[in-house]
């Protein structure tokens, strides 16, 4: 697992993927710092980074995780990885685990622009560390997700697409329960809905329900690629 | 230390694998022969795991592949037909992923270097594979499958895409290998397997054609003797008595090769010994024999019959008319 992690994460970082990943999400994050400084208030840091999360991550994760396996099996590489004494799932942890590490890493490099606020202002940190923590659980199950997709195709142009697709429905699907006459398809939609448990993070609370809900995702969608690589020993 | 039993493979309708099921012992090298499409990558991808059989088993060093994979997987050295290498990694990155993969314990340094001088791959070490000729990327792939020296080296084409003097270098690798290695290689080419293998089996449509050492295949078709003979004295009597003569199945007239000389060949079954009862019969009929050659069926033959017509409805059924037709 962690020759596949160090893999992963060195493929990353040498082609532009890492660094635009990187680059695009602090350039967003760093307009709303700007926005920040302009009103004077350090009281808008969590509202801004909620509300831009949910959309950098819906375009930027797809990209993280759109070559993770499509690229291997176009490449044919996966046979390599296949015929390896490694276990599945060891092969997919390790995936997930770079990708989740890339993520972490921009995410946490977001956080500078707010330690430096905090020198002269007094940001709600409770309510900032909340959202990352939820940011951080919301990415890992949407990258879980978007290396299962790319392990269904080997063209990375549809693995985003449809990762983009599925991003999107699962952020507004919370909407949509508030426009449903059924009771139980309301409350079904509500939980279903990734941005619902999100936004309990970003009011500085810790959802131990969320964090199951997020890391269980996680977890059914890792199992689902492994299954899905093994496919081919048991098709 | 690999064992194939009543292998299967079904695509849907199609059925790329019939019952396969052979063996090969230690320290040999198996020449994998058959024409494009026959089923040789699908029985390689089976027997190092990467896909499944629809019926049978494979076990490598007693493990099953589909029981204990990494067991199994762990004796495996496997070059795949596309060797499964990274473009934007360097040669010595490669490997040292490779190394990790593998959960190699033998001193890295040392065992990596010793495997890019055994493949020559030094000078390019440093390099982006990214940036390598196709013969270089092909010894790559071949590096890979001998790290962490596993007993047995599955190598589906390894020559496929260097140049002569390199395709030579490669066989005198596979055969050095073959001394301490089991070393299964597959080709549709039959020179190359000829000249490696101690052992060929060759595979046609799915099915197992033929299983034996090269001499073997010769001489087991070679129940079809055959002699090239030339003698003087009447076409229609020497024909006649040359279908005479026991164990002969069919004589073909070449023409009048000299002035009243005819040249005949001689087929025979069965491993009938042709040579001697046509002396025999040539020397009380009083006809002069000026030229005899017995004719074994060569590797080639053998090959061309047991892949049948796919095969000689292309370039091979070429090359035959062409040997018939210096003969006539």
């Amino acid at each position: 697992m962690k020759a596949i992690c160090v893999k992963e994460l060195k493929s990353y970082y040498l082609s532009p993927i890492g660094y635009v990943f990187t680059g695009v999400l602090l350039f967003f994050f760093g307009i709303s710092y700007m926005q920040v400084l302009m009103t004077l208030s350090s009281s808008f840091i969590p509202t801004i980074y909620s509300s831009l999360f949910t959309w950098c991550m819906m375009i930027l994760l797809p990209i993280l995780t759109m070559r993770s396996f499509s690229e291997e099996m176009r490449n044919k590489t996966d046979q390599g990885l296949l015929t390896a004494p490694v276990g599945v799932g060891a092969i997919v942890f390790g995936k997930f685990l770079a990708a989740f590490l890339v993520f972490a890493i921009a995410l946490g490099a977001s956080l500078i622009p707010a330690v430096v606020i905090s020198f002269f202002s007094s940001p709600d940190w409770p309510r900032i560390f909340g959202t990352v923590v939820g940011s951080l659980l919301y990415g890992a199950a949407m990258i879980a997700v978007g290396i299962f997709i790319s392990s269904l195709t080997q063209s990375q142009m549809v693995a985003a697409i449809s990762t983009f697709g599925v991003s999107l429905l699962l952020l507004l699907v919370g909407n949509l329960a508030g426009s449903v006459n059924n009771d139980f398809l309301s409350k079904l939609l509500t939980w279903i809905s990734f941005d619902s448990r999100y936004q309990t993070f970003t009011k500085g609370v810790f959802s131990v329900s969320g964090t199951v809900f997020f890391l269980s995702v996680a977890a059914v969608f890792l199992f689902l690629t492994a299954r899905k690589l093994e496919s081919k020993r048991w098709s | 230390m690999i064992e194939v039993k009543n292998l299967s493979k079904r695509y849907g309708e199609n059925v790329a694998l019939n019952n396969i099921s052979f063996s090969v012992g230690e320290h040999t090298v198996v020449g994998f022969l058959g024409p494009n499409g026959a089923g040789k990558s699908t029985t390689m991808n089976i027997i190092t795991g990467y896909i499944s059989a629809s019926s049978g088993s494979v076990t490598v060093g007693g493990h099953s592949i589909l029981d204990e994979p990494n067991e199994a997987k762990k004796l495996i050295g496997y070059m795949p037909e596309i060797p499964p290498l990274y473009p934007d990694m360097t040669v010595g990155e490669y490997l040292n992923f490779v190394y990790e993969l593998k959960k190699v314990t033998l001193p890295r340094e040392k065992h990596l270097k010793e495997i890019c001088t055994l493949v020559r791959i030094g000078s390019v070490y440093g390099r982006l594979i990214a940036n390598l000729s196709k013969g270089y990327r092909q010894r790559v792939g071949l590096a890979q499958a001998l790290v962490g020296n596993p007993p047995a080296l599955i190598l589906d084409e390894p020559t496929v895409g260097l140049d002569p003097k390199q395709i030579i270098e490669v066989r005198n690798l596979i055969k050095s290998l073959g001394k301490d290695h089991t070393v299964l290689l597959s080709s549709h080419i039959l020179p190359e397997v000829q000249a490696v293998a101690d052992r060929i089996i060759i595979i046609n449509r799915g099915r197992l054609a033929a299983d034996g050492t090269p001499y073997e295949l010769e001489h087991g078709q070679a129940g079809e003797q055959k002699v090239v003979v030339r003698l003087e004295g009447a076409p229609k009597q020497v024909q006649q008595a040359l279908e005479g003569i026991h164990g002969v199945t069919h004589v073909r007239n070449f023409g009048e090769k000299e002035p009243g000389v005819w040249e005949y060949e001689v087929d025979g079954r069965g491993g009938a010994e042709l040579r001697r009862p046509l002396f025999g019969i040539a020397a009380k009929r009083g006809w002069p024999i000026l030229g005899m050659t017995g004719s074994e069926l060569s590797l080639e033959d053998v090959f061309l019959r047991l892949t049948g017509s796919t095969y000689l409805s292309d370039n091979a059924q070429v090359q035959l008319s062409a040997k018939g037709g210096d003969r006539a």
